[in-house]
């Protein structure tokens, strides 16, 4: 009875799931308009599924869980250095991938081990971090991780390229679609994903160790094992969306997928979404990053500035996010 | 096995090593402050350090006014600018129970003043040099630039100003009251506004300072701020989250770590290292280096 009733309070109205379908449906038909493939709104959607994923991984461990993570960029940047090393390096598929190296987009074996080394990494650097730290240290630790990790792969010598980075092999791909495909593929899989994962015993744990520890764990909760799940689940998210990245960009540099904007803009674009909803995320990212390309292509000299005033406006005058603030009846807290 | 280096260059490391962390230092008095009363990691303090130094080299190269004169100039702005940024960004989020709005409020304010810095003075890297930049000071046989002392004197002077501020005035105890507990101080009558407001006032205040020192010592650019966020937020840590002196103590153990790092290992890894022992001092000693026994943070 209970559960029924914070099942129906915790998730959007059956008019959402609808709407969601109807998007969904015409982002997987609009390849099939004629002339949309080169079109500038392709690479514009593929970048937004980029984020949108990203976003989702970070509101499992901060808007579900709780615990703010500053260094989701470092995993983002470990799954695409996996992707880039086993795939310029051609560790993985040997004389399959000489033999038609032209047929090699995604694989999902390098996606899947670029989201685990991530996970592992956050196993790694949260089972220390979430027993000792709370709150904003737990916040202030990842930052610092991040930071690491960056200046560990600057200095890893041959093996990741050093300050210059890996370049994967050229001329593999010359068009968008599979990226797009893939791109909205994984965004609805992580978006399904955690709605299933947050219907399950484990997602009301999550909610249960966020909303009170203590109660939590007095209820049986292993607190610490659902907190470092939790982290380890958004780094692997994250991982897949560097993998994924990789693929676009072939070449993976410290600078460029360490970059701190892979943490700030998907955080930014949760929180405008509304944390702890299940759209927000993949809505921020849509809302956000057209305002930040907007201003890219009308004031190209200012639209850093643009981008900075915008998150300002957004928190001031959206603070509980677009889901909250338009979405009806959902998640309250 | 380490060959030790003769003490003149272990003694010119450690020299080096604190009088650049004291510039660390200062900015963590500052984000100790605001993070005390706000609990915000006010990520744009190194933004608004680098503002500074842009405005006191605007002052030098415009007006002909001497940097370390400016500083009567950029500090009193600072106060100002900092009262404005709360009551005009901060004050409504402050209210909110979901801190990320303030954590991205000053993520949106350190983009916004980034890129208005590189719009109005360029990208490129820019310095103050006046006739004293190359002049140095020689103190028991070893040698340190003139500018990078009086970065120290100024991290010296401004730590102890707050920490003055903070022992002696009513309004300073009322803001060592909300960092400790704001619940039960708002109880007291204290209006949370109004410390958070004096605490934002004092750490850009501090942050103008830091810029000063900046602009005098290193060639900066407008991108150069975030790093000094960090280091700054390491020093806080080291020195104890609350602890104002502890942060200019922090900062400048971090510059000293900095130093020995370059010189025994390498540049590299300088700041892996550096977050390292944060990282190590926020599991093992989350109340910093410096807080004793009974004295919980």
């Amino acid at each position: 009875m209970l559960k029924q009733a914070f099942l129906e309070r915790a998730w959007p109205r059956q008019a959402w799931i609808g709407i969601a379908i109807a998007v969904v449906a015409a982002l997987a038909l609009l390849p099939l308009l004629p002339g949309a493939i080169d079109s500038y709104t392709f690479s514009f959607l593929f970048f937004v599924f980029i984020y949108a994923i990203m976003a989702q991984g970070w509101n499992l461990v901060a808007g579900f869980g709780g615990q703010i993570s500053l260094g989701n960029h470092a995993f983002f940047g470990l799954g695409a250095y996996t992707t880039a090393i086993l795939w310029s390096g051609n560790y993985l598929w040997g004389s399959l991938y000489d033999a038609y190296p032209r047929l090699y987009y995604f694989d999902p074996v390098t996606m899947v081990l670029g989201g685990l080394v991530a996970a592992l990494a956050a196993v790694i650097i949260g089972l220390p971090l979430l027993s000792k730290l709370r709150g904003d240290y737990f916040a202030l630790g990842t930052l610092g991780f991040g930071e690491i990790v960056k200046v560990m792969f600057i200095n890893g010598g041959d093996f990741t390229g050093g300050a210059f980075g890996v370049v994967a092999p050229a001329g593999t791909f010359d068009t968008l679609l599979p990226h797009y495909v893939v791109g909205l593929g994984l965004m609805v899989g992580t978006a399904l994903a955690i709605h299933l994962l947050m219907r399950s015993r484990y997602g009301l744990a999550l909610i249960a160790v966020r909303d009170d520890e203590m109660a939590a764990s007095a209820n049986g909760i292993n607190v610490l094992r659902v907190k470092v799940s939790a982290f380890a689940g958004s780094a692997f998210i994250a991982g897949i969306a560097g993998s994924l990245y990789t693929y676009y960009i072939f070449h993976v540099g410290p600078d460029s997928v360490f970059d701190l904007d892979w943490m700030l803009l998907p955080l930014m674009m949760t929180v405008a979404g509304g944390t702890g909803t299940l759209l927000g995320p993949i809505l921020g990212a849509f809302v956000m990053y057209a305002v930040f390309d907007l201003a890219r292509i009308v004031v190209p000299d200012y639209h850093p500035v643009i981008s900075g005033l915008t998150i300002i406006l957004a928190m001031l005058f959206l603070p509980k996010g677009l889901m909250r603030s338009f979405g009806g009846r959902v998640r309250v807290v | 096995m380490v060959n030790l280096p003769p003490p003149e260059i272990l003694l010119q490391l450690s020299l080096n090593g604190a009088l650049g962390g004291a510039m660390y230092g200062v900015a963590a008095v500052g984000l100790s402050l605001i993070f005390g009363t706000m609990r915000l990691i006010f990520l744009a303090q190194g933004a608004m350090i680098i503002l500074a130094a842009y405005f006191a080299r605007a002052l030098f190269y415009g007006l002909g006014i001497d940097p370390f004169l400016s500083l009567l100039i950029v500090v009193p702005v600072g106060l100002v600018v900092g009262w404005l940024v709360y009551q005009g960004l901060f004050r409504r989020a402050a209210a909110a129970e979901d801190r990320n709005i303030s954590l991205l409020i000053a993520v949106g304010l350190m983009f916004l003043v980034q890129n208005l810095m590189t719009v109005i003075w360029g990208g490129n890297t820019a310095a103050i040099v006046t006739s004293y930049t190359a002049s140095g000071i020689e103190i028991l046989g070893v040698r340190t630039s003139f500018t990078r002392s009086m970065g120290f004197l100024i991290a010296l002077a401004g730590t102890g100003l707050v920490v003055l501020f903070l022992r002696q005035t009513i309004v300073g105890k009322a803001v060592r009251a909300a960092s400790e507990d704001m619940e039960a101080a708002t109880l007291m009558g204290i209006s949370p506004h109004r410390v958070n407001a004096i605490a934002f006032a004092i750490g850009i205040a501090l942050a103008g300072a830091a810029g000063v020192a900046v602009a005098t010592t290193f060639p900066f650019n407008p991108f150069a701020g975030f790093i000094f966020s960090l280091k700054a937020l390491v020093a806080l840590a080291l020195g104890g989250i609350g602890n104002v002196a502890g942060a200019l103590a922090g900062g400048i153990i971090l510059g000293l770590i900095e130093a020995y790092v370059q010189y025994f290992i390498s540049g590299g890894w300088t700041n892996a290292i550096a977050y390292g022992v944060f990282l190590a001092v926020l599991m093992f000693k989350p109340e910093g280096l410096f807080s004793r026994p009974y004295k919980k943070a």
